[in-house]
Order: structure tokens, then C-alpha cells, then sequence
């Protein structure tokens, strides 16, 4: 079977080090963005199967990108999982209302990112 | 002239005074016709007199008058005044100066004031430095601890990889010393969430967001994490909760947070072996949650201030049990916020015990079809639109509870709306408001087409203080009725809508009721209540209920104590003799945020005989 292949946008340089060697070691390919707009051209030519994706970003914030894209019928099907710093109080709530699969708040415990994915790729 | 209040006299071209009044002559303490022909020199000390008589000279020699000369003067009687002096030249026909009229007037009162004016304006400016400094101290908080969040995520989530061996394994050493590297990240990250609370408090910008929650799930889902927690330390912890399920309507995020930081707070100050308990009580029209232990406790001394922020006690010896203390105000304020109390009971040495209360109601939420569809048509043809719901929170209770009819009540509710919408808002919004009601799920909706956010916030509320003042019309025998706005975030998810973003928000209006297992009855009596030691204390009697009563006190009692009173009915000449238990304790306010040592207690009633509770019946006709 082909490897599945997973988009993590995160601005923030070491942070998308860490997520990707957790991500590599457990069988994914990964490929990367730093911003909202790069994150876009990325779904457009690479077509990942899952998308990890930061709120706060440069260019298109999180919230923008995920309402982009699950209003396109093209690519409403590639589950997102919310990821984020903040805690806060309405993030969560926003972040249902745009669509997103999942939400994680940073930092995370691996193996509830790691399930989290698996259950989201079986559907 | 000789009525006047000010002193004025004349003075021919040699200082000598030709005429004075009488304020003048009781000033100098003479008769004013021993005044006549003497100077200044005769009535003031030297100095004095000497700069009277140089302003004299300047007045006559130059012909210019001196006006309002502010001047500190003790008068001839010894007290001390501020004065003002005029001093005009008089001139005969031909213009020549042959004298001065002098008018003084005291105005040690202005100064005073003045004086008084510009203290007040200098404090009021500090007060608004320091609020500035205040709220920028808050601001920086926050902007610090967003700041700290992003590279302690990243160490935490580096330190994972290895410590999880995804990179390769590491011995058990490093495992040790990775494994409180991350305690440590943990307390450091705690530490953040802490002060990002307190900072939201501060700036007023904590929100709450209800929803309807089983406590029994709430506490099952915690007791895993922390018994494990507990077993580490060698402490037992035990969860003690009533089988039915208690349906609370709460902020489930942030009362969670409250538990944990009790519970974390019992195990960090409980020494192996001890013991843990969790307790859940469903009483009248609250849920009270204590978590007890057998821990080190706190001194008596300690108590008043617990829940204060930066406050931690023990601090001398306990260097093992750090903390800013900044839970448990952060615990005090979010209970309050939810309409609950918050108090401690404890002894050095014996244990603590940490109580909390939360509200009983609940609410069911969802949209309608036909609302639906009306909001969607809206956002299609990209027409902003905000939306306030009004529902009556478990609508089958609430009608067995309140007896208003619910066709009448409906249209109460919307001729209370109309009104509102009619008296604060613009022609274009009245006639596009859309105003659906549904009987028979006890709702109402309220949509308002090309609103701002601000005005619909306005508008909910004046909703809600109009509903209040007709369900106060309308009493209810034996149901409370609470009534709250909430909000929701911007833009909701529409999936029909073609056009986004279009801004859409939501507003809340629910109407709670909640039956009292018993009335209650403000009742205001003598009560003897009989405390250990054969001693009694007399109180007054706040409400009373068959189920038990509440009463003020200034002594701190127990919580599930059992006391025992007297009750004297001076009307029927029945007494009441008990025992009872008690179920909460609340610190009483003298104003908003200032306590006072005196107590609001509630008890509950121990097996009340039954000429008793016919006495009751009887006396406060239920």
C-alpha cells in the first residue's frame, strides 16, 4: 500500500521539525507549508490525504484556508485537523464552524495526534 | 455698608483710616470710632503693616488700583486667613488723589476649596495612570505568555520524540531525566495557562461558554487521569457520586479546570497513604461538590485569604509545593461566574475541605427547519443578518411549573418583543425584523436582517430585562425563573450559503425555571441555635422551606455538620425544636467584593417531627 501522504502547515520552523519526525517515524510522508497561501498551492498540485493545519499563519490564517477548501467540492473530502497555541475560549468553537475534522491544541500528546490521524484516514 | 461681610474702610494720603465698618471695626477688635485717625501700625505687627502701608503708598502715589491682592494674613484675633485685598485711589473734583477705599474680603474658604479641587484633580489623574498601568500590566501578561506558549510547545514536543524512543532507544537514565525535563515543561505550561487566566479576568475578557453537561461524565472522565496521579504518590482517591444523572447547565472546560485544580491541590499537599475524597450532593437548587482530604491542611490565620490571588500559604516550610497560587482565585472567580460560592473548611494537621456549588438548569438547543431555511435565503442573497433565539430551557417542565397559558404567554412574548424592537430601533429594521415563534417547543426567533453586532447585543438585552420584568409581574408560585444572553462567535457554518463570509452571529436568550423541591418563604425570626457545650447563639432566620432554613451567622460552621435550634413562633406561640444539617455556607457581602465575617447558612432538616412540621404549616402557610 502507498503511503499516505500528510500536509502539515506550521509557520513556526522547529515546531514543523518535531511534527514531521513524529510523522515520518510512523510511516507518513510528509509534506510541508509555512504559510496559508503556500498551504493552498500545496492541496492544489500535491493532493495530500490529510492536511494538519495551524491557526495562526502568515498571509491566509488557518480559518481562511480551511473555509477555502471545504467549500470546494474538489477537496471538501481531505479531513483537517485544527492545530493551535491558543486556548483561546472560541477557537474551538470557530473551528467547528469552518469545517475542520479535529481540533489539537499545542502542545500535544503524540499519540493523540497519531490516533487521531489514523481514525480520520480510515473514514 | 456696615452689613456687608467684607471689611472696607478709607484712608486719607497718609495711611490714616477715615472711615471702616463694622466688619472692619470686629476684625481689629475695637469700636469703629476708635478706629477713626489711626493707621494700620496701631492694629497689626510691624512687618504687617509695613507692606499695608507700601501698597497704600503705591495706590496714591501712582493713582493705579490693586485688585485682588491674594494674601496670607493672621488677623488681629490670632487666626490664621487668606484675604484679598482691593485698594482703589480716591480723587477729588480736580482728579487728585487724596485717598484709597480699601476693600478686604476673607476667602480662606475658596482657598480652601480650590486647594481641595486640585488635590481631587492630581489624585484622579493617578488613579488614571494607574489604571492604564494596570490594564497594560494585564495586556503585557498576555502578550508574554502567547509569546511563551510557541517555543515551550516546541521543547515539549522535541523532548517527546525522544523521550518516546521515536527517534531510537535511550537508555533508562535518560528516560529519567527526560521524563522530569517534561514535568517540569508541564509546569511551566500550567504556570502560562494560569496567568493567561488571571489576564482575561483582569481585561474582562473571560467568557463562558455554556452547554449542557452530565457532572457524573464530567468527574468519570477526570478520575482516570487523576487516580493514576494520586496512585504515583501513594494516595487514595475516591469518587463518591449520586447514581442519577445530574444534568448541569455550565461551562464544562472551566468547571473541569476548577476540579482539577482542587483535586491537583489535594494530592500536592496530602503525604503518602492519605486519603482523597470527591464528593457530588444534589441539593435544592444547587449542586455542591467538595473534595476532601487528609493533607497537611491550612492554618486558621491562612484561611480568609486562600482564594486571593498570589496568595499561598506554608510558605516557609513547604519549599517542595510551589505554586503562585493563582488557582484558586482563578477557581473563585469562574465558580462566581456561574452563579455558585466557593469556601474552605480546615484544620492543620487534619485536613482540608474544598466546597463549590453550581446552579441547577439546563437547555436543550437546536434550530428549527423553518428558521433555518429563512436565515440561509437571507445569507444567499448576501444580506448580514444577526439572529437572537429565545427558548425556554426544558420546555414540558417549565409549563407544569409556570401556569401561564402557552398561547397567552407567546404573545406576551411577542408584543414584549415588538415593543422593544419598535421603541430602540430604526424604521428599516422594523419592517424587515422577521419574528418566528414555536408554541409547541417553546421557542422564539428573532431575526434581524442588516443589524450591527453592537445594536443586536443591545437589543438581546433589553430582551431579556423586559422578560424579567414580566415574569416578575407574572410570579411563580414554585419555580424559579433564570434568564441569561449568551453569544456566539461570528460566523456559523451554513452550507448552502454561496456567498462567505457574511457576517452572522447568534444570541441567546434562554429562560430557565427550576422547581424548588420546597418553597421557600422569606421569614424573618429569632432563632436559638444550640452549639456544643451546652451554649446558644441567637441568629435570624433569612428563609425557611419545609425542607430546612437559612439563617445568617457569625460564627464559621461546618459543612455537614448537624446543629441543633429553636425556633419561636411569636404569632401562633408554636416552637420548633431540630436537628438539621448543614448544606452550604456562604460568606456574606457588605458591598460587591467586600466580605464581612458573617455567614448565610442552609440547612437541611434531620428526620422534622411531624407536630413540628405541622407547626410549620401552619406558621408559614406553604
Amino acid at each position: 500500500m502507498d503511503k499516505k501522504k500528510i500536509l502539515l502547515v506550521e509557520d513556526e520552523k522547529d515546531m514543523r521539525y518535531a511534527v514531521t519526525i513524529q510523522l515520518e517515524a510512523n510511516g507518513y510522508e510528509v509534506i510541508t507549508a509555512k504559510d496559508g497561501q503556500e498551504a493552498l498551492d500545496k492541496v492544489y498540485k500535491k493532493r495530500p490525504d490529510l492536511i494538519i493545519l495551524d491557526l495562526m499563519l502568515p498571509k491566509m490564517d488557518g480559518y481562511k484556508v480551511c473555509r477555502i477548501l471545504k467549500f470546494d467540492t474538489r477537496y471538501k473530502g481531505i479531513p483537517v485537523i485544527m492545530f493551535t497555541a491558543r486556548v483561546q475560549d472560541s477557537d474551538k468553537k470557530i473551528g467547528e464552524e469552518v469545517g475542520s475534522d479535529a481540533y489539537i491544541t499545542k502542545p500535544f500528546d503524540p499519540d493523540v495526534l497519531l490516533n487521531k490521524i489514523r481514525e480520520l484516514l480510515k473514514r | 455698608m456696615d452689613n456687608a461681610p467684607d471689611v472696607i474702610y478709607f484712608k486719607d494720603r497718609n495711611g490714616r483710616l477715615v472711615l471702616v465698618n463694622q466688619s472692619h471695626a470686629k476684625g481689629l477688635g475695637a469700636r469703629p470710632e476708635d478706629i477713626v485717625g489711626k493707621t494700620d501700625f496701631d492694629f497689626f505687627p510691624k512687618k504687617r503693616a509695613e507692606i499695608m502701608a507700601e501698597d497704600d503708598m503705591y495706590v496714591i502715589k501712582s493713582g493705579k488700583p490693586i485688585i485682588d491682592k491674594v494674601e496670607r494674613a493672621t488677623r488681629p484675633d490670632g487666626i490664621d486667613n487668606y484675604v484679598s485685598t482691593t485698594k482703589i485711589p480716591m480723587r477729588d473734583e480736580r482728579g487728585k488723589v487724596i485717598g484709597l477705599i480699601g476693600i478686604t474680603r476673607d476667602i480662606t474658604r475658596r482657598m480652601q476649596f480650590d486647594r481641595l479641587k486640585k488635590e481631587k484633580i492630581r489624585i484622579e489623574k493617578k488613579l488614571e495612570i494607574l489604571e492604564t498601568l494596570n490594564s497594560l500590566k494585564s495586556e503585557f501578561i498576555s502578550t508574554v505568555s502567547h509569546e511563551l506558549r510557541t517555543p515551550l510547545a516546541i521543547i515539549k514536543q522535541l523532548v517527546m520524540l525522544v523521550l518516546n524512543e521515536t527517534t531510537g532507544s535511550i537508555n533508562k537514565k535518560q528516560k529519567e531525566i527526560l521524563k522530569k525535563t517534561d514535568n517540569n515543561i508541564e509546569r511551566l505550561r500550567n504556570l502560562i495557562d494560569e496567568l493567561l487566566d488571571i489576564s482575561r479576568i483582569e481585561r474582562d475578557k473571560l467568557k463562558l461558554h455554556y452547554s449542557l453537561v452530565n457532572l457524573n461524565d464530567l468527574l468519570k472522565d477526570s478520575s482516570n487521569f487523576f487516580k493514576k496521579l494520586a496512585q504515583e504518590k501513594g494516595i487514595t482517591l475516591s469518587y463518591h457520586l449520586p447514581d442519577k444523572a445530574i444534568n448541569l447547565f455550565i461551562d464544562a472546560d472551566r468547571i473541569n479546570q476548577v476540579i482539577s485544580n482542587l483535586i491537583n491541590n489535594a494530592i500536592k499537599f496530602s503525604e503518602e497513604g492519605g486519603g482523597i475524597k470527591v464528593e457530588v450532593k444534589v441539593l435544592e437548587t444547587k449542586v455542591r461538590i467538595a473534595v476532601v482530604d487528609s493533607g497537611i491542611g491550612i492554618a486558621r490565620t491562612d484561611l480568609p485569604q486562600i482564594f486571593n490571588k498570589f496568595m499561598q500559604v506554608s510558605k516557609t516550610f513547604e519549599t517542595e509545593r510551589k505554586g503562585i497560587g493563582l488557582g484558586l482565585s482563578i477557581a473563585k472567580e469562574l465558580i462566581e461566574r456561574h452563579g455558585g460560592e466557593i469556601w474552605v473548611e480546615s484544620k492543620v494537621g487534619v485536613g482540608s475541605k474544598f466546597y463549590f456549588t453550581v446552579p441547577l438548569f439546563y437547555r436543550p438547543n437546536k434550530l428549527n427547519k423553518q428558521v433555518k431555511n429563512k436565515i440561509d435565503s437571507l445569507l444567499n442573497r448576501g444580506i448580514s443578518a444577526q439572529f437572537i433565539n429565545l427558548l425556554i430551557v426544558d420546555y414540558k417542565e417549565f409549563r407544569k411549573r409556570v401556569s401561564i397559558e402557552p398561547k397567552r404567554l407567546f404573545n406576551d412574548i411577542r408584543i414584549i418583543i415588538d415593543g422593544v424592537i419598535k421603541k430602540a430601533c430604526q424604521a428599516d429594521v422594523r419592517n424587515s425584523s422577521i419574528i418566528l415563534t414555536d408554541i409547541r417547543n417553546g421557542r422564539c426567533s428573532i431575526i434581524l436582517p442588516g443589524m450591527t453586532q453592537k445594536k443586536a447585543t443591545e437589543l438581546a438585552n433589553l430582551f431579556r430585562d423586559e422578560m424579567k420584568r414580566y415574569f416578575i409581574k407574572n410570579k411563580t408560585r414554585n419555580a424559579f425563573i433564570t434568564l441569561g444572553v449568551m453569544s456566539y462567535p461570528r460566523n456559523m457554518h451554513l452550507r448552502k450559503a454561496r456567498h462567505f463570509p457574511v457576517s452572522f452571529s447568534i444570541k441567546e436568550i434562554y429562560i430557565g425555571s427550576e422547581t424548588r423541591r420546597f418553597e421557600r418563604t422569606l421569614y424573618k425570626v429569632n432563632i436559638k441555635i444550640l452549639v456544643p457545650k451546652n451554649k446558644t447563639e441567637s441568629s435570624q432566620t433569612v428563609d425557611i422551606s419545609k425542607g430546612g432554613i437559612c439563617f445568617v451567622s457569625s460564627r464559621l460552621l461546618r459543612t455537614d455538620s448537624r446543629i441543633q435550634f429553636r425556633l419561636d413562633f411569636p404569632k401562633n406561640k408554636g416552637s420548633i425544636y431540630t436537628e438539621a444539617r448543614i448544606a452550604w455556607i456562604k460568606k456574606m457581602e457588605s458591598s460587591p467584593g467586600k466580605t464581612v465575617n458573617k455567614y448565610k447558612v442552609g440547612t437541611e432538616f434531620i428526620n422534622l417531627k411531624n407536630k413540628y412540621r405541622k407547626i410549620l404549616a401552619r406558621e408559614v402557610k406553604f
